[in-house]
């Protein structure tokens, strides 16, 4: 899961999460401000008059009368004053039930003993819990709404910020991971970010790739000299062998070591030109821009290669089904590639043999040759080695000096095809070269 | 023919020299780009071989330089530097043919014969081998003119045996010249047998060629008396 999508789900459930609470706590917290509020009102009350008795005297209420009491219209609120007997009653505050003129209602209710004219006095001032929580509903909505709101707003701020901040990552990954290709040719581009941890690995893997890039002209750079200072002593060697075989007076004895000489020269030329051939196709140092028809391209390598089939007799059928076209690709390094395969097969063959070049098109998706011979075979054991330079199965006395089929394989990744081998001993083996979509025009 | 080479390996330079002498040529050296560019201003060439990794110069810009001086020459630019850009850059700067080192002297002189009928339209008329005659222009072999049928590469082959009569060539030099430098997994191929086999069976069927010989172990020889 990518880092914004996994932010974005946990910023919404959080906040998710905070509004369930909030959902479930509310009508409590609500209604426990509202008693507190109620006491405090009832307190605030009970000063009052207070106040009033000990400036005015008890009588400003009693007017006479033994006791007094007091509601509003509706008996939302009451207060009484009676005479008591002292501490008949404690001074609390609490719910509790009064009968109001017939009616009987719930009070919160404050009691509080008082000592007038040396009498004793009881008051109680009473509100209906009724009232107490008639505000509860419209404040439970409107916290709601506010609160829906502000989780609304910090959650868009939230998604907003956090893909702003997270977009150098984005860029990073696209222009450094995604979209650059070996070998790192164009200069790439910091990321423009304040952030220093993006910029931390931006520079980072700018830094490592330039390491690449430099690494790898290096190896081009000495591709190329190794290529001068190699071939030119070989060059020495061999026009000089030349020379040498081509004088009058050489004994025949001296001329069969010439030969000799020239025999290893050419193989030690055929190696240099194979290893330099695989670096140069490593360094992408080939242009991929023809496009080939796979047809004649095989056609052609049959032309320069079908008189070797004449050694062993051996019988070759050529059944292309289909006239493809590889594009974005180098011809002479595909007729390589086809003519280390056909030439293999050939080589590693029975006498009176067989060999099937066939094909089998996937329309949308990929196309597929196989190459199959009726060889000698290859151990399961060496299949996985077969590619690696220099490797030699037990076929050495058939020739060779293992780097036909390292060649194959650097021209197929250059081309981006991909090679399957399947084999038998003694019964044969079949290459199966995948051309996948985009390389087919 | 005069030829200069501008080569600085010195000790290959020579080695072509002597050569190219025995096949009759005039060869100037030069060792440096400065030293060829001096030759070819003073001299009339008809052939400059041309390295391209000169300590002073560049090749390719030895080769526009000789270009205005000597346009008549035919330039083969002799690199081992073996890449396909300096490939193309050499021939559109007017080079006529390209050797990658380590050539074959050989092939060298087979390419300078074959720039010799291409460009200075010089004719060898049709040879004799024996009772058939070969036309190096039209690439005919012909039986009291009747035309034997032979592929192209036997024909390469036919006319590079007759272009170093008498001469023994061995199999890696002839397979050479046919498939080139191409980068082949066998260092020891007989292939080149079956085309021998193939011309001895399509010509015999018209006369004798015992000018055709096996030169046991080592490859083959055209003889041919003058």
């Amino acid at each position: 899961m990518k880092l914004l999508t996994k932010l974005t789900l946990f910023i919404t459930l959080s906040k998710l999460a905070i509004v369930v609470l909030f959902v479930f706590l509310l009508p409590n917290l609500i209604e426990r401000i509202a008693s507190q509020y109620t006491d405090f009102y009832l307190k605030e009350q009970q000063k009052k008059v207070m106040q009033i008795i000990s400036k005015n005297g008890i009588d400003y209420y009693l007017q006479g009368e033994e006791s007094m009491g007091s509601y509003t219209m509706l008996k939302e609120e009451y207060i009484s004053l009676s005479p008591t007997e002292p501490r008949l009653y404690p001074d609390t505050i609490e719910t509790s039930e009064r009968i109001v003129e017939g009616d009987t209602l719930n009070y919160r209710l404050l009691t509080h003993n008082f000592l007038a004219d040396k009498k004793h006095y009881l008051l109680e001032i009473g509100k209906t819990t009724a009232t107490i929580s008639q505000y509860n509903r419209p404040l439970q909505r409107v916290a709601s709404y506010v609160l829906i709101a502000l989780i609304l707003f910090t959650l868009i701020a939230d998604l907003i910020y956090t893909r702003f901040l997270l977009a150098p990552l984005g860029w990073i990954i696209k222009s450094k991971l995604v979209n650059r290709r070996f070998p790192f040719n164009d200069n790439p581009h910091p990321v423009k970010t304040s952030t220093s941890d993006f910029q931390y690995l931006d520079n980072s893997l700018i830094t490592l790739m330039n390491q690449i890039h430099e690494a790898f002209e290096k190896e081009r750079e000495f591709t190329a000299n190794a290529s001068h200072e190699l071939m030119t002593p070989i060059s020495i060697l061999q026009n000089k062998i030349e020379n040498l075989m081509g004088e009058a007076e050489v004994g025949e004895m001296v001329q069969r070591k010439l030969i000799e000489m020239h025999r290893t020269l050419n193989r030690l030329k055929k190696i240099v030109n194979s290893l330099l051939l695989i670096s140069r196709i490593d360094n992408e140092q080939f242009s991929r821009s023809e496009v080939v028809s796979l047809k004649e391209l095989i056609g052609d390598v049959m032309e320069d290669i079908s008189h070797r089939l004449e050694e062993k007799e051996i019988d070759f059928k050529l059944n292309l089904s289909n006239d493809v076209q590889i594009k974005n690709c180098n011809r002479d390094l595909l007729y390589q590639l086809f003519y280390n395969l056909i030439n293999n097969a050939i080589k590693y063959n029975k006498e009176n043999g067989s060999i099937k070049v066939y094909d089998a098109l996937h329309s949308g998706s990929f196309y597929q040759i196989f190459i199959e011979d009726t060889g000698i075979g290859i151990p399961s054991d060496d299949i996985p080695t077969i590619f690696n330079r220099f490797k030699k199965s037990n076929l050495a006395e058939a020739g060779g000096y293992g780097l036909g089929l390292s060649i194959v394989k650097s021209i197929a990744n250059y081309h981006k095809i991909s090679i399957d081998v399947t084999s038998a001993v003694n019964k044969g083996t079949t290459f199966t070269l995948v051309f996948p979509k985009e390389v087919i025009q | 023919m005069k030829v200069l080479i501008v080569e600085d390996e010195k000790t290959l330079a020579y080695e072509v020299e002597a050569f190219l002498k025995k096949a009759f040529y005039i060869v100037d050296l030069a060792h440096n780009a400065r030293k060829g560019l001096e030759l070819i201003e003073v001299n009339q060439y008809d052939f400059v071989l041309l390295d391209l990794g000169l300590p002073d110069k560049d090749g390719l810009v030895v080769l526009e330089h000789a270009k205005k001086h000597n346009s008549e020459a035919a330039f083969i630019i002799l690199t081992a530097r073996g890449n396909i850009e300096d490939r193309i850059k050499g021939l559109d700067l007017g080079a006529d043919d390209y050797l990658p080192k380590p050539f074959s002297l050989l092939e060298l002189q087979s390419r300078m014969q074959a720039i010799s009928r291409r460009k200075f339209g010089v004719k060898n008329q049709a040879l004799q081998l024996g009772e058939f005659e070969i036309d190096l222009q039209k690439r005919i072999v012909a039986h009291n003119s009747n035309e034997v049928e032979i592929t192209r590469k036997e024909f390469d082959l036919l006319s590079y045996m007759l272009l170093h009569k008498n001469r023994v060539l061995t199999r890696i030099q002839l397979s050479e010249h046919i498939w080139g430098s191409f980068v082949d997994d066998d260092y020891d191929s007989n292939y080149i047998d079956v085309h021998i086999k193939n011309i001895r069976k399509k010509l015999g069927a018209y006369g004798p060629v015992d000018w055709l010989e096996t030169v046991r172990g080592v490859g083959y020889k055209v003889k041919k008396q003058e």
